[in-house]
Formats: C-alpha cells, sequence, structure tokens
C-alpha cells in the first residue's frame, strides 16, 4: 500500500478573515497580476485543486523533499499535490477556500513580499525553501499558519511512504496482515 | 457484542429511537458511564462518532490512523494554529491512541478543588474507591525494566546523572510487543482501555453502540424528554449522509472537553462558563540526535518521568512541569523537526539516532471553545507569560537531561528553531519568544470547559455534573475538571466517570 492510499489526512486549518480578504486583494489585482504566474499544466482528475494551486504544492513539495541529497527519494517520486488535492476532497468547505486562497497568496509571496516580478513557483528551487522558511519565521502570523500547516501535511504524507523508509532506518509497521503473532 | 454495536454508515436501522439514558461519547468517560448505568438497569444507548478499528484494521501508518482515529482527521488545533488538539474518535475514545499511562489524580488536587474550588464532595476518601477501582480496570502495571526503550533509558541517566526525581509510569498495557505504534493504534489490542474492558462489559449489561453516529443539537435540555439529533456519516466518518433522533430522559456528555461544551453550545444549553475555562496542559516537544542508536520508534514510547519541577499542593493544585520520553512514527516525526529541504532529509537519516521528549506544562485554564457566527467551532488560547517562562525552564532542562545522557545536539523549536551542541551554554533558550504558530505543540489532555462549580456564578455544571439550566443533562469527561487533573488524564477521567454515573444511579432510583 502506498502512502497515498486510505490517505486522507491532516490538518484543519484556519485563516482569519484578513487573510482571505488579502487573498481577494490579490485576485482583484488584475490581470498583471495573473499574467505574472503564467500557465499551469494541464492536471487531470483533480478534485478541489486548480491547476495553477496544483503546481503551487508541487513546486513546494519539491522544495521541501527535493531528490537527491542524503537519500535518492524525494516528492518527484510522491505526488503530494494530489495527495493534498485527495484530503481536500472530504474536507469542509470553510477549509477548502481557506486553503486553495493560501497557496493562491503563497504563490504570489514573492510579489507581495519580496517585491519581486515573478510568483513561487518559477523561483528556483532553493529560492522556494528560503521563501517557504520566510514564512515560517515571519513576523506575521497569518504566513507562519500558513507554513504549518502546509508543512505539517506534506512531511507527513512524505514519510509515511514505503520507499523512503530504508533510507531513513525504519522497517515499517511490525505487523501486518498474514504476519500476525 | 456486534449486535449490540451498530454502524451507521451501513444504513439507519430507524428514524427515530428512544431509550433511558443517551451517553456521547465511547470514550473513557462515556464507556465508564454506560458500564455503570446499564449494570444498574438502564437502558443506555451510546453515540459515537467514530468507527470500530481493533487488531490489525490499526495499519500503524500516519496517514489513515491519524485520519481515522482522530477528531477532524488528526488536525484539530486552536484558532491560532499554536497547539495541535490531540483527541479520539473512535469506539473506546482517547483510550485507543494515547500513550496509555495511568497517573491518578494526586490528593493534594483533589483538596485544591474541594478548598478553592467548592468541590467539597471531591475528597481524597471519597474518591479513593473510585480511583482503586479505575486502575483495577485498566489492569495499571509498572513496565518492567526490560521494557524501557533506550529512549526512556536515556532519560533516567540523564535524570541519574543530575540527581533528578523521576519515576516509571504505570500504564494500562498486557501482553505489550513493542510496536511503538501505541498513539496510533495497538495492532495487538494489548491495550486494557474502554474498548477491551468497559464497552464489553457494558454490552453484556444491555447497553448499545451506535457508530458513525454525529450529535449535533440537543433539543429540550430543561424538560424531562430531551430529543438528541444525530447525523449519520459515512464510512470513513467525513461526511453526513443521513440523520435520526434520539429522545432520552436523561443524557450524558462524555463527549470529550472540546465536543461537549461544542454540543451544549450548538444546543443553546448552559451558562455564560459553558466553553471557558479549558485547559490545554500544552506540550512541549525537544529532540536531541546521540552517537549511538536511539530507535525510538519502538518499544513503549512513554515509560519514564521526570518529575524534578512538578509541583503539587494544595493551594494552587498541579503546576511546574514534568519531563517524559515519546517516540513516534517517521511522517509525525519529520513535521515537528527543524529543518526542511536537503538537511531535513539529512536530519531524518539520523531518524534511528534521534531521542525526543515532551515538556508537559499543566497550565492555567487559559483557552475557551466558542462558536463563530458562521457556526465553525474555535479553540481559543491565551499563553500569559508565566507560562511562556516555564517553556523556556521546561526546554532548559530537558537539554540538561539530554546533554547529562551524552546527547551530541539538542533541537529546540522556535521561529528561528535552536540547535545546541553545548550543554554550558543554554542561553539562547532565553531568547525563545513560542509567538504562536513557531512551535509544534500538543495538546493531548483537554480539561475544564464545562466546569464544575457548586453554585451557576462560578461554573457551567454542578458537582454532581449536571449542567446549569437543565434537567438531567449531565457531563461525565474532563470537561468538569476545574483546574487540570493529573499529566495524565485517563485515570481521573475513569475516576470521575464512575463515581458521578454511581450518584445519578442512586438519584434515577
Amino acid at each position: 500500500m502506498s502512502a497515498l492510499d486510505g490517505f486522507s489526512a491532516i490538518s484543519r486549518r484556519r485563516f482569519l478573515h484578513t487573510a482571505l480578504a488579502a487573498s481577494g486583494v490579490l485576485l482583484a489585482g488584475g490581470g498583471g497580476l495573473l499574467a505574472l504566474r503564467g500557465s499551469a499544466p494541464s492536471v487531470t482528475g483533480l478534485a478541489r485543486l486548480s491547476d495553477h494551486q496544483y503546481r503551487t504544492l508541487a513546486q513546494l513539495a519539491l522544495a521541501l523533499f527535493p531528490p537527491g541529497g542524503a537519500f535518492a527519494f524525494g516528492a518527484d517520486r510522491v505526488d503530494l499535490a494530489r495527495a493534498f488535492d485527495t484530503f481536500l476532497r472530504d474536507e469542509p468547505e470553510h477549509n477548502v477556500r481557506d486553503l486553495t486562497r493560501a497557496l493562491t497568496w503563497l504563490e504570489y509571496g514573492p510579489v507581495l513580499y519580496d517585491h519581486r516580478l515573478t510568483t513561487f513557483s518559477h523561483l528556483t528551487e532553493d529560492e522556494r525553501l528560503a521563501h517557504f522558511e520566510s514564512w515560517a519565521a515571519s513576523d506575521d502570523l497569518l504566513r507562519r499558519q500558513v507554513a504549518v500547516a502546509f508543512r505539517k501535511f506534506m512531511s507527513l504524507v512524505f514519510y509515511d511512504t514505503p520507499e523512503v523508509w530504508p533510507s531513513i532506518g525504519y522497517e515499517g509497521p511490525r505487523f501486518r496482515k498474514g504476519n500476525a503473532p | 457484542m456486534s449486535d449490540s454495536i451498530i454502524d451507521l454508515s451501513r444504513g439507519l436501522p430507524k428514524r427515530e429511537l428512544s431509550v433511558e439514558v443517551c451517553i456521547i461519547g465511547s470514550g473513557c468517560g462515556g464507556a465508564t458511564a454506560a458500564w455503570t448505568l446499564a449494570s444498574a438497569g438502564k437502558d443506555v444507548l451510546v453515540l459515537e462518532e467514530g468507527g470500530d478499528y481493533t487488531g490489525l484494521d490499526l495499519t500503524q501508518r500516519d496517514g489513515a490512523m491519524y485520519d481515522q482515529l482522530y477528531m477532524e482527521r488528526g488536525g484539530r488545533s486552536t484558532s491560532d494554529l499554536s497547539i495541535t488538539v490531540l483527541q479520539g474518535r473512535v469506539l473506546g475514545g482517547g483510550g485507543v491512541i494515547n500513550a496509555c499511562d495511568v497517573v491518578p489524580i494526586d490528593d493534594a488536587v483533589l483538596r485544591h478543588w474541594q478548598t478553592r474550588h467548592g468541590l467539597t464532595d471531591f475528597s481524597p476518601e471519597a474518591l479513593a474507591p473510585y480511583r482503586d477501582r479505575a486502575l483495577a480496570d485498566l489492569s495499571a502495571n509498572l513496565p518492567s525494566e526490560a521494557e524501557l526503550n533506550t529512549n526512556n533509558a536515556l532519560l533516567r541517566e540523564g535524570a541519574r546523572a543530575l540527581g533528578w526525581r523521576g519515576e516509571v509510569m504505570l500504564h494500562n498495557r498486557v501482553g505489550c510487543a513493542g510496536t511503538g505504534t501505541c498513539l496510533i493504534g495497538c495492532p495487538l489490542d494489548a491495550k486494557r482501555n474502554p474498548r477491551f474492558v468497559a464497552i464489553p462489559a457494558a454490552i453484556e449489561a444491555g447497553a448499545r453502540f451506535l457508530l458513525r453516529a454525529r450529535a449535533v443539537r440537543i433539543e429540550g435540555g430543561d424538560r424531562e424528554q430531551k430529543t438528541i439529533h444525530v447525523r449519520a456519516l459515512d464510512p470513513l466518518g467525513h461526511r453526513e449522509q443521513g440523520s435520526l433522533v434520539v429522545r432520552a430522559k436523561v443524557v450524558v456528555l462524555a463527549a470529550n472537553a472540546v465536543a461537549s461544551a461544542e454540543l451544549l453550545l450548538r444546543s443553546g444549553l448552559g451558562n455564560e462558563h459553558t466553553g471557558r475555562h479549558l485547559s490545554l496542559q500544552p506540550q512541549l516537544p525537544v529532540s536531541a540526535i546521540f552517537d549511538r542508536e536511539v530507535r525510538f520508534f519502538r518499544g513503549i514510547p512513554q515509560s519514564f518521568a521526570v518529575t524534578e519541577h512538578e509541583r503539587v499542593d494544595e493551594a494552587s493544585g498541579l503546576g511546574g512541569f514534568r519531563i517524559e520520553s515519546i517516540g513516534g512514527t517517521p511522517g509525525i516525526v519529520a513535521s515537528m523537526l527543524p529543518k526542511l529541504g536537503h538537511e531535513g532529509k539529512a536530519m531524518m537519516t539520523r531518524y534511528p539516532n534521534l531521542a525526543a521528549v515532551l515538556c508537559l506544562i499543566p497550565d492555567g485554564p487559559n483557552g475557551r471553545v466558542r462558536l463563530e457566527s458562521s457556526g465553525r467551532m474555535r479553540i481559543d488560547y491565551e499563553t500569559p507569560d508565566e507560562q511562556r517562562q516555564r517553556y523556556r525552564d521546561a526546554a532548559k532542562a530537558a537539554a540538561r537531561l539530554f546533554f547529562a545522557a551524552g546527547a551530541r545536539e539538542v533541537h529546540v523549536a522556535g521561529a528561528r528553531p535552536l540547535i545546541l551542541r553545548n550543554g554550558a551554554d543554554l542561553a539562547p533558550i532565553d531568547g525563545l519568544r513560542f509567538e504562536a504558530a513557531t512551535v509544534p505543540f500538543l495538546s493531548a489532555h483537554q480539561q475544564g470547559s464545562v466546569r464544575f462549580a457548586p453554585s451557576a456564578k462560578d461554573g457551567a455544571a454542578d458537582p454532581d455534573g449536571c449542567v446549569y439550566g437543565t434537567r438531567d443533562v449531565y457531563v461525565f469527561d474532563s470537561s468538569g475538571f476545574p483546574t487540570t487533573s493529573s499529566s495524565h488524564t485517563m485515570a481521573p477521567i475513569l475516576t470521575v466517570s464512575r463515581y458521578l454515573a454511581e450518584k445519578l444511579v442512586a438519584r434515577l432510583g
């Protein structure tokens, strides 16, 4: 069973009204801002995420768990963005709304907070990680909340993937159906 | 047993049920009350929002198990996302997903409740037989020396090196094989929790249980006959797929210290204290890396406690802090480590060398369960400066313990996480502010949102657990505790629930 089978998962995120207002202002920012994000590849079978939101999340996953380094397995081998979409399928509407808006907000983070004419998905892997970590350590509670929410979900799913376990010295569940004592 | 447990996700038996007593929640409080009341001949129906998971249906996998065994799929948290609020949602409740620690209410806490909170009936003498009964029902026993895994042994080693007080804790495991997955259920059913003790006994006495049954509102709380509106959930408990009503003369809330208050608020029951005075008893994780293998993910996760800094007295109840070992499966551990990216991956390759503790901080009742105008429930929580200082003190104490046991480095979470490599210089901890949403605080022992008090002026329920302003709507879980009862609430809830349920039996005749 892969990490995604039967996974539904973690956190309820509740973002304050000001966060929603911020993303509303952002979305109202007009065609110029929308053009910055460019087009996103079409992804089939998504329940709740848009193609752009999926791309933002997939790019975040690659920054958090890049392939190579200490071990080869990375977020290129497990579709964390789709796992999140699966999770959202059964979440209350208010959580879906908050979380998808948070993704849009994260996508425009470099414009809003770093004064750069580019969006999150267009940053390099190192820049994406640095940008996300700057949210986690921000003086702004709302950005920290976004960082907490996505980090927790992504970490839980990534390291619940059996293919990762040999690299971290974990043998997996002791008992499975068929090998019970 | 199966005839007495009906899973509503498979269809509604009836649109309307009538019983004498309806209990909401099947955990330590609800199952104990069901057992007591059914044994006295009462017609008892228990509503449980979760499903029934035992044996190898408890897969030892983070994703599926947090989804299925916990409230809000493991994601319940305070409204500022500072503290993850862990609560069971499964037949047997929190007893299915806790770390099995059995720590009864200290007599000094009971005297504190008597003298400072007016609960004169809650004397150590009155509660003693119920405490003893709780310990017996839990098959409380001490883990053997061989059962202390390396993580716990290191904590003890650190405490001994520093000359600090500590103890091996009682637990309710029988036949433990050391899977290490207690927090996501025991696949060997080795926990003597309500699922395997009180619930079978309650069923034997005639109680019935409805699973995937979410109570959403109580109508007529001040009348003889109450109507409980119930939603039937789908097989995974994610969506509502039907409804029924239960009519009952007596309603017992034992859904947990958030859900019991939430249901009262949704029903317009209780007074201005309902939802207030919530204790979350935050737990601060501190981790360390050792040169030797620790493998904290195997064996009993939590068996040794450093109690050097814990304070308990009649004047102020439980205070200070205690430090206990903890282990975890990879997903939940990774979500708490300080690094991401390549550094995070490198850190996780040291997973077998990681050790971890939780610093348990008894809090004043600083929290509140509320309903927003939209109907969303929220948990608000304030952290006073004094409590933040105890976080720092506890983090320092944990670091000292780790270094005394030979740790190479110690990690303390924060907006900018600390990685300490010199046990002689813990001053950086003084700079931690513990701002909201920077530290992965956990709460596993919520208490107090429907506080017992001798008058409606001071609390939401009377000392018998009856919610003020209602007729026979009771609270028999930790919601009633006026202050934090213990570092671990399983034994206290069993104790108080049976005590109050027996009083109720006497009243009902």
